[in-house]
């Protein structure tokens, strides 16, 4: 009886025919045109006006509607290709790195601990985004300068005679401060996805003899996957735009891609600034195509709507 | 951007940096009524917002508005932002004639509308048509701008770390290899290396305020070359930022501006403002009367009005009390006859800015130059420091 109720409520429509049945389906409709109407003016257009500006050529001090390649052109044997291709390392290593520490912690918050715990402590991971980028960083050159608490207290420890300049303005300190503003974010999709696999297959691999690093190489990692990438697409965005960060923590014009295109609108070469914009949207793009042809994104998403549930 | 990518003066509060973000969507609405000028400011001419005594003499209310003073911020806030249609006058650091003029977007001034223009001396000693320091004012015989501060810039140190400095030369002196800092801006510290280099006689550098690709490029050299002996700790991009490594003694010798000095004097540091013998690198703000569209004849009176009431001596001497530049001749005068607007230790400040300051101008040095010829050179040629 349960049964055939639980079927007839699956057989029923969605909504009722009639006029209300007409507003609903059209209602939805609208609904969903807003996100996609918002996505279009606040994203597509100005993007696709940026590709369109990066053909424009320079006429004086403005420029007019053309098409040239002569922005592109001149970044052929510029430092500015340098900047890009050093942008693009940096990225991938504060990435990588983000990823070993927030995988760590996202396995041990689905794994280890109670979910109350566990909310309480994805909670606190999100206490970083209320402080203001540009005060988290100015902080960390309080602590990490040479008169700086961290050196002081390593001076009187007697671990090192004199202060450690490497410690600020260093290839480490834009590490850092890239890990320490975006691997929060990549908790999240981590915990999701490792919390949404089924316990009873690391069961039956502990059942067959597995020992527990190889459950993890071939069950809970293979399984989290779509999590790993969803948050080593978010670090690598984050981290591929940040232009705060090189000039607050890098020391001597440690520069990345966000901030020689600014450099590049101070003398109003907006081309130039487009087509460097193009070049990193393309990157972008090239990603999140590789994130769709290889992972299913429905898997990803469905577990999350999962796990609101 | 970054707001963040601030250049000259924006960053003299770091309050500033912000409302100059904002500033480029929020642009003032024209006030309804004729009786406002609307002024862009890049947060050096703000008397404290008591604007009473030229409203009292014109029946005008003064509209600030913070902006940024980075090239393209600046015609960024008139060209794209509509500000052509909404500011009166902008003030800001002089020597963007040819962009602003070349854009027509600033009108020609009629120096014969304002009665103090010819009390004040600077005009003829320094910034008049002949001079160096006409770049900051005048375009192709012109007048464009009405010079509103004045001041010469250098480096400061840290005497109990150094001693006495006098030279540019400490800037890449090896004895404070990691110890220096200079600022992210090719036409303050590209112009002090450009100087050091000419008169030490390192590189051949006909103008230093307007060098070719060969000079800029051997300046660049030169820069990348220090960098790579690690001679530099840092380049600073906003005001505090340079106070914080002078206050934190990070650095022992920074490129920096005069007030910097102040800040960390007013915390108690023992800091130096350098007086080098190559001389000063020296600038002017120019406050420029834009094309307005919108602007009727009388509007265009009262803006010329307060362009004159920033050329008197109250304005000058609050402003130079206010920011630690010289404005005009009458300012120390003025301070010392009105003791009831300013006492005795804020007159006795002004006279003593002003002479310092003056004494730079004597001694000479070279010309800030906002706009050179080769700026995209400039431009790029940074970036490779930068990235080196």
């Amino acid at each position: 009886m349960l049964a055939l109720e639980h079927r007839q409520q699956i057989a029923k429509p969605p909504f009722s025919v009639g006029w209300r049945g007409f507003w609903q389906a059209w209602g939805r409709r609208v609904l969903l045109c807003l996100p996609l109407i918002f996505v279009g003016i606040f994203l597509v257009v100005p993007l696709g006006l940026t590709v369109m500006i990066s053909f424009w050529e320079r006429a004086g001090l403005k420029f007019r509607p053309a098409f040239s390649l002569a922005s592109y052109v001149s970044l052929i044997g510029g430092a500015r290709l340098d900047v890009l291709q050093r942008s693009l390392i940096v990225a991938l290593e504060a990435t990588a790195l983000s990823l070993v520490i927030a995988y760590a912690i996202a396995y041990f918050l689905a794994r280890k601990v109670e979910p109350a715990t566990a909310r309480i402590v994805l909670v606190l991971f999100t206490v970083p985004f209320l402080i203001n980028y540009i005060v988290r960083n100015v902080s960390y050159t309080v602590l990490l300068g040479r008169t700086g608490v961290v050196n002081t207290a390593l001076v009187a420890a007697g671990v090192t005679d004199a202060p450690l300049d490497w410690l600020l303005y260093s290839d480490f300190a834009v590490l850092l401060g890239l890990v320490s503003a975006y691997m929060p974010f990549m908790i999240f999709p981590l915990f999701l996805s490792i919390g949404a696999i089924d316990r009873q297959y690391i069961e039956a691999s502990a059942l067959l003899g597995a020992s527990p690093f190889t459950t993890f190489r071939t069950i809970t990692l293979p399984l989290s996957l779509p999590g790993v990438f969803a948050a080593a697409l978010f670090g690598f965005v984050g981290c591929l735009g940040e232009s705060a960060v090189p000039i607050i923590l890098g020391g001597v014009g440690y520069e990345l891609i966000g901030n020689t295109i600014t450099s590049s609108m101070d003398v109003l070469n907006y081309p130039l600034a487009a087509a460097l914009s193009s070049i990193v949207i393309l990157l972008m793009l090239l990603l999140m195509l590789g994130w769709y042809l290889v992972f299913d994104m429905r898997s990803f998403l469905g577990r999350i709507l999962e796990w609101r549930a | 951007m970054n707001p963040w990518n601030v250049n000259r003066r924006d960053a003299l509060r770091l309050a500033l940096s912000v409302s100059a973000a904002a500033g480029l969507g929020v642009a003032p609405r024209r006030a309804a009524a004729a009786g406002t000028i609307n002024f862009a400011d890049i947060g050096v001419g703000d008397p404290g917002g008591d604007w009473s005594k030229f409203k009292a003499a014109s029946g005008y209310d003064v509209n600030l508005v913070s902006i940024g003073n980075a090239p393209s911020a600046v015609l960024n806030v008139l060209v794209a932002s509509g500000g052509q249609g909404t500011y009166d006058v902008i003030n800001i650091v002089g020597g963007m004639q040819k962009p602003l003029v070349d854009n027509d977007l600033v009108e020609k001034i009629d120096t014969a509308r304002m009665p103090n223009w010819a009390k004040d001396t600077y005009v003829q000693e320094f910034l008049g048509n002949g001079k160096p320091g006409f770049q900051f004012i005048g375009y192709k015989d012109e007048i464009y701008g009405v010079p509103t501060v004045l001041q010469g810039d250098s480096f400061a140190y840290l005497p109990e770390k150094t001693g006495q400095l006098d030279s540019y030369a400490a800037l890449f002196d090896p004895k404070w290899k990691g110890y220096v800092a200079l600022e992210d801006n090719y036409t303050t510290a590209g112009q002090k290396t450009a100087l050091y280099l000419k008169k030490a006689g390192l590189a051949k550098i006909a103008n230093p305020d307007d060098m070719t690709k060969e000079e800029f490029k051997a300046v660049t050299d030169f820069l990348i070359d220090q960098k790579k002996k690690g001679q530099f700790r840092v380049i600073w991009n906003s005001f505090e930022q340079a106070v914080n490594l002078i206050t934190s003694k990070e650095v022992y010798v920074i490129d920096c501006w005069e007030p910097m000095v102040f800040v960390a004097k007013s915390k108690g540091m023992d800091v130096v403002y350098a007086d080098p013998k190559e001389g000063y690198l020296l600038w002017a703000m120019a406050a420029y009367l834009v094309k307005n569209p919108n602007r009727t004849a009388e509007q265009t009176d009262a803006a010329y009005k307060l362009l004159d009431f920033m050329l008197g001596g109250w304005y000058g001497a609050k402003i130079t009390n206010l920011r630690g530049y010289m404005t005009n001749p009458q300012a120390a005068t003025y301070a010392k006859d009105n003791p009831a607007e300013f006492p005795a230790d804020e007159a006795k400040r002004v006279a003593e800015i002003t002479a310092n300051v003056r004494r730079k101008f004597e001694q000479g040095g070279t010309w800030q130059n906002r706009w050179p010829t080769e700026v995209e050179f400039y431009e790029s040629e940074w970036s490779r420091f930068k990235a080196a």
